[in-house]
């Protein structure tokens, strides 16, 4: 009996003296699992918007049925997919394809870790940080992550043992690797210009004017190679429904099929937030009467309805045309940015 | 009462042998799959051991430059080349060949042991100083005095890498087949 109360006592010892010893990694805990799901309920509600917006688009109704104003058709989709029978067809590698979208979702989620969204408060004494992680190399983690992110998808090209698949993933990892260029070298004249390569420091070098309008070429630049990346349209090659009747995707059923959205939109939100960060002055508000987190969350939803906007606007570009877009419009575009950007900073500013 | 340095401490070394140990297996599992799928993926999960690694000494950037550069950039390029080329599982026979070269490794392998317990080895002394720190020479330094074992075992595996792609690009033991009209 003493042995035991003695054990207990011990126990309890260890778990206050950690408590007291770890709250930052309690804290951080908890802010880990409200990110991820967080952004994990995100997901739906964009459908939602994704389908009533294009309906606006395209002079329709857009899913009105369910609920008022349809909110109800996600979690009418979430039940469906759900409940969905998983197929796996007989040639398929059954590791890798299960491997596949499990690498696209948790990929997604872990980048938009070291995005931050507003000022650090104090709650009970204790500093909050509105942000999951703060790296030092901020940035040049999120491209880590999704530079992970293609694996996803060329694993489920290769893994389908399909035709589509597989000119799907190959597509795939062959734009991102062209515009993961673009996209870095555009982030690199913001880089020059705050000399930091953290997300949170770009947004305090910021106060006064947003990068968009020093940087208006690196912002555009940086925006397309951003939809290029999450493999939105009119880049969406990968996935082409016309020629590739689905792209890498094209085999999955039921939740699995649905994890490759989730990682898209997931992707979409960090790249919004991203250029939010960025370009468009992180959390300042700039006079306007609001709170810092909401001045970020309502720049990352426009930047969200644009994303659907470009949608409904342009049609898919060819594939050979998206490749030479990519390597002799924008990359040069971005080095010539980049270099004009880093003389005037030496030379003027030093 | 127990110290939490200590519990810190020994967590860290944990972690670090455990992701360590996990690179090795990934590492091993580069050479012993017959799939060029699966090894390119376990070369992936050994350079994410790495980065991991380097993160745990500190080394943040390195580490996110480890991923980009390594597990990001170069293995999407091995895996493209793979779905391009087809990737076919390697059928193993066991050969003549096999079993002199297994043998040939076991017995190099236990003379290095050998060699190691008999011949007495002196320790090195000396530091590197401030401003020499950094500079070609202090490199040379410690490569060659301290690292030397891990240096010229790395130069080892990389001619045997070389004579092996030389091996299979060029030579086929089976001689080719004219078609015979």
């Amino acid at each position: 009996m003493d042995a035991i109360t003695e054990i207990l006592n011990m126990t309890w010892d260890f778990i206050v003296l950690f408590s007291n010893e770890n709250v930052p990694l309690i804290v951080g805990s908890v802010k880990a699992v409200v990110i991820a799901v967080g952004i994990m309920s995100v997901v739906p509600a964009l459908v939602w918007l994704e389908r009533r917006l294009m309906g606006r688009f395209q002079v329709r109704l857009g899913p009105n049925r369910v609920g008022p104003f349809g909110f109800g058709q996600p979690i009418a989709d979430t039940i469906k997919l759900l409940f969905k029978e998983s197929i796996i067809q007989t040639s398929a590698d059954k590791f890798l394809f299960h491997l596949a979208p499990a690498v696209v979702v948790i990929t997604a989620i872990v980048g938009f870790a070291v995005i931050p969204f507003g000022e650090p408060f104090q709650v009970f004494g204790q500093k909050i940080e509105l942000w999951g992680a703060n790296v030092n190399s901020g940035i040049l983690f999120v491209f880590a992550i999704s530079g992970m992110g293609i694996y996803g998808m060329v694993l489920a090209g290769l893994s389908s043992n399909n035709k589509y698949s597989l000119m799907g993933g190959l597509r795939s990892s062959a734009q991102m690797i062209s515009y993961e260029l673009t996209l870095g070298l555009s982030a690199l004249s913001v880089i020059v210009l705050t000399g930091s390569l953290n997300l949170v420091d770009m947004v305090h070098a910021q106060e006064s004017i947003p990068f968009i309008i020093i940087q208006p070429l690196a912002f555009l630049l940086f925006f397309i190679a951003g939809i290029a990346e999450t493999n939105r349209a009119p880049f969406d090659l990968p996935e082409a429904e016309q020629e590739l009747v689905a792209g890498f995707h094209t085999e999955y059923t039921g939740m699995k099929f649905a994890m490759f959205f989730m990682g898209e939109y997931i992707n979409m939100v960090t790249m919004s937030a991203l250029v939010t960060l960025l370009f468009l002055g992180g959390w300042n508000a700039y006079g306007l009467p609001l709170w810092p987190i909401v001045a970020f969350a309502c720049k990352v939803a426009f930047l969200l309805c644009v994303f659907i906007w470009l949608r409904s606007t342009f049609p898919r570009i060819r594939y050979d045309r998206l490749m030479t877009f990519g390597w002799k419009v924008l990359l040069p575009l971005c080095l010539l940015n980049l270099m004009i950007t880093g003389t005037v900073k030496v030379i003027w500013f030093p | 009462m127990l110290e939490i340095a200590t519990v810190f401490d020994f967590t860290r070394d944990a972690v670090i042998l455990v992701v360590g140990m996990t690179a090795v297996l990934a590492s091993l599992g580069v050479i012993l799959c017959s799939s060029p799928i699966y090894s390119a993926l376990y070369l992936i999960g050994h350079m994410i051991c790495l980065a991991l690694l380097f993160l745990l000494y500190n080394a943040e950037f390195l580490a996110v430059v480890q991923i980009i550069v390594y597990a990001g950039a170069v293995m999407i390029l091995f895996l493209f080349i793979i779905a391009l080329l087809g990737g076919k599982k390697e059928i193993q026979e066991n050969s003549f060949h096999r079993s002199m070269a297994f043998t040939f490794v076991f017995i190099l392998l236990g003379e290095l042991c050998l060699s190691a317990t008999v011949g007495p080895t002196r320790q090195v002394h000396g530091e590197i100083s401030a401003e020499m720190f950094g500079t070609a020479k202090a490199i040379g330094l410690e490569l060659f005095s301290k690292h030397i074992i891990a240096f010229e075992l790395a130069s080892g595996l990389l001619l045997v890498a070389a004579v092996g792609v030389i091996c299979l690009a060029k030579f086929s033991f089976a001689p080719l087949r004219r078609r015979v009209r």
